[in-house]
């Protein structure tokens, strides 16, 4: 696993901060050029873009800062996953990543070369999605399946899908996959216009919460199936996955939560589990009106007494298409720790539904995790974390 | 293996409603803009609200959802989606210095609007997904259905591919030197010894499962590389040949006027028997990442109609009679793939 965020730059990190109960939310934000910089709460990664490119070696010039977090996170995870280049480069190894904002956290940029101009920058090829991904395989002369996958906020948990599927299929060995997104002026403004952006820290399930913090980061698992195993240090077997659509409005979530209620029962149907299996939900839990009341019932409709959850954005902020990822190492963690982390600025519960989530921190016996990502569009991903 | 049921394309060609290829749709200005029927079944404030992308997208998806049984689920594959709004957001963002905004466009610009918007407009509340690999977006969507049909053998799936000419996209385009600079036509649009090709647009969707009864034609094997070396490119060609044992009678080439990227098409032509027929797709539809969807429902028109339009070929070979056909393309040299389409 590699995860750099808001709230440390290794798996270590992240879990340190998060058993101690610390954000990385904060408005002091002299890396990030935007009119809301000191106004609003963001989940930075507290390195600027030169430091990364100077701490990763990178002197190649187009490189962004979104590429640059996520060969962060993609070399931690190569690293603890002992994969040689060789490996990295084989044609068994898949690559699926995931993001929403790509290079255009280079707002600025982006709107200079697509005016009428006669030079454009150096970061002509460097604002899609793609080009995260076409930067890391360049780098390891990567040969295997390679993919970008953007279904918003919820895209990095496709991406972690897309890439057990490969796997179990035979279309690859191993896959290593994740997200990633940046800060920027884009996605900052968007959510901005939406009002669904707090100007406080983001309390999730918690009744006066007044919306999400945005935060950046990349997290990268490298999978791969259980005879392959080898004596190799294993954190977690990914047991269930599925991928449900609301299918009732571009933004925002329907009452009845049908898109999240069907991803969540798909992922425990595909683990074989009953409700009563799940010890664990990394929810989504963005700290918005619409999604923590929704999610909420959709918990409701199908566990009727809803398991032990939280939110870790009060932690991070919402890091877009990196959030799959990023809480798909935290429900990770929470299984090879047997722990569960507290959920910050958690006050009072929403009345119509009651939950309080996990608010202490403590050791638990846990053998089944469910992370879920929704996203616009109505895209819904669960996915099944269990002990190996 | 992946059969297709049903396909619909909105192109530069008369291809909806109503496919007429001989009558060929010549590019202007340098661009080959999608031509867009009267969109019946969109609510007018809807069809309002979208971008080029999310109206080709939606134009040729929609009947596809009425005719089939209950669709299981919706995979796109689009490397920009909504480029046009995108940019649109952020004139605004700049233009009023970060000030009160509409989300309109910030909404429609992200790449999954397309697989969302259909799935909202359908109902479907199955698989939804939208890749955006590049180049290899579209591939990586077919590569996804054989998975999920896979493991869901009695699903049927809406698969497509998109991507729009946006005069912002094209600027980027055209300033990485991705676009010639003297005026092409349809007749010199190969013959033009320089660098660059031309834009271009389409949307191609297609109904798949996994059952043979009542299929039009079906893509037999996919593969992809991302690779800049001719060696690696021929011997990833060789192996896909010898791994589904294949014998096309017609290569359905992407060559596209760039002299740059000519070497791999031509490799490609030297690595089968010298009988095979040739024929090309980008005069017709130009260039952009995801235009391999265009060049599955190009062959499978070929495949059905057993006639290709005299235009589209480059070398006539032994066999007249087109039963397999091998579609090799890359993406500015680095992202190739090879799909065999069959009868």
């Amino acid at each position: 696993m590699g995860i750099i965020t808001a709230i440390g730059d290794s798996v270590a990190g992240n879990r340190l901060a998060l058993k101690e109960g610390r954000s990385g939310i904060n408005t002091s934000m002299d890396l990030f050029p935007s009119k809301y910089a000191g106004l609003l709460p963001f989940g930075i990664v507290h390195h600027s873009t030169a430091a990364l490119k100077e701490k990763l070696q990178i002197t190649a010039p187009g490189v962004t800062r979104t590429s640059l977090l996520a060969l962060h996170a993609f070399e931690e995870a190569v690293r603890d996953s002992n994969l040689s280049s060789t490996g990295i480069a084989a044609t068994g190894t898949a690559f699926i990543g995931a993001s929403t904002v790509g290079g255009m956290c280079l707002t600025d940029e982006l709107y200079g070369d697509a005016q009428e101009a006669d030079k454009g920058s150096a970061y002509l090829e460097s604002y899609d999605s793609a080009s995260v991904q076409l930067f890391i395989q360049q780098r390891y002369g990567m040969k295997g399946f390679i993919n970008t996958i953007n279904t918003a906020c919820s895209s990095s948990a496709n991406a972690i899908m897309n890439g057990a599927q490969l796997i179990n299929q035979g279309w690859a060995k191993r896959a290593i996959v994740g997200g990633v997104d940046s800060l920027a002026k884009f996605t900052v403004n968007g959510f901005h216009s939406l009002h669904i952006l707090s100007h406080d820290l983001c309390t999730p399930f918690d009744i006066n919460r007044k919306g999400l913090n945005l935060g950046e980061g990349a997290a990268f698992v490298v999978l791969e199936k259980e005879e392959d195993i080898d004596g190799k240090k294993v954190y977690a077997e990914l047991t269930g996955y599925a991928n449900s659509n609301d299918a009732f409005h571009p933004s925002s979530l329907s009452e009845q939560g049908d898109g999240p209620f069907l991803s969540m029962q798909g992922a425990l149907k595909m683990a074989g589990l009953q409700t009563s299996d799940i010890d664990f939900i990394n929810a989504h839990g963005t700290g918005t009106e619409n999604n923590d009341e929704v999610e909420s019932r959709a918990m409701l409709r199908l566990f009727g007494t809803a398991p032990a959850f939280a939110s870790t954005k009060a932690n991070v902020g919402h890091t877009l298409g990196a959030a799959g990822a990023v809480e798909a190492v935290y429900s990770i963690l929470n299984i090879a720790g047997q722990e569960l982390y507290p959920q910050l600025n958690f006050t009072t519960p929403i009345p119509a539904t009651g939950l309080v989530p996990v608010k202490e921190y403590g050791k638990k016996t846990i053998r089944h995790v469910m992370s879920n990502s929704f996203g616009f569009g109505g895209n819904c991903t669960s996915l099944v974390f269990s002990k190996a | 293996m992946l059969y297709i049921h049903h396909h619909t394309c909105l192109s530069p060609q008369l291809t909806h409603p109503g496919i007429d290829l001989e009558t060929l749709q010549s590019p202007i200005d340098n661009k080959l803009k999608a031509i867009e029927p009267a969109y019946e079944g969109i609510p007018p404030g809807m069809l309002r609200r979208m971008g080029t992308a999310i109206r080709l997208g939606v134009g040729a998806a929609l009947n596809l959802l009425k005719t089939s049984n209950p669709t299981n689920g919706i995979i796109i594959g689009t490397a920009k989606g909504g480029m046009e709004d995108c940019i649109r957001f952020l004139n605004q963002i700049v233009q009023y210095e970060e000030g009160v905004l509409a989300p309109g466009s910030f909404v429609q610009s992200t790449t999954n609007a397309i697989a969302g918007t259909l799935g909202l407009m359908s109902g479907n509340k199955g698989y939804n997904i939208t890749h955006t690999h590049r180049g290899l977006a579209f591939e990586n969507a077919v590569i996804d259905a054989i998975l999920q049909l896979h493991d869901h053998p009695d699903h049927t799936y809406l698969l497509g591919g998109v991507d729009e000419i946006s005069s912002f996209n094209y600027n980027l385009e055209r300033l990485s030197g991705a676009y010639k600079t003297e005026t092409v036509d349809s007749d010199n649009f190969y013959a033009l010894q320089s660098k660059g090709s031309i834009a271009g647009e389409a949307a191609a969707m297609f109904l798949v499962n996994g059952k043979e009864e009542g299929s039009g034609y079906r893509i037999e094997g996919i593969s992809t590389l991302h690779s800049d070396d001719d060696e690696a490119v021929k011997e990833w060609t060789e192996d896909f040949l010898s791994e589904y044992n294949a014998t096309p009678s017609l290569l359905l080439s992407g060559e596209n006027g760039d002299q740059r990227h000519l070497h791999f098409y031509e490799n490609a032509e030297n690595l089968l028997p010298p009988g095979i027929s040739i024929a090309r797709f980008k005069h017709m539809c130009g260039e952009f990442p995801t235009t391999t969807a265009f060049a599955v429902w190009f062959a499978g028109t070929i495949l059905q109609s057993k006639h290709i339009p005299a235009h589209a070929i480059k070398k006539q070979g032994e066999n007249a009679v087109y039963k397999s056909i091998l579609i090799y393309n890359n993406f500015k040299g680095i992202q190739h793939s090879l799909m065999l389409v069959s009868e």
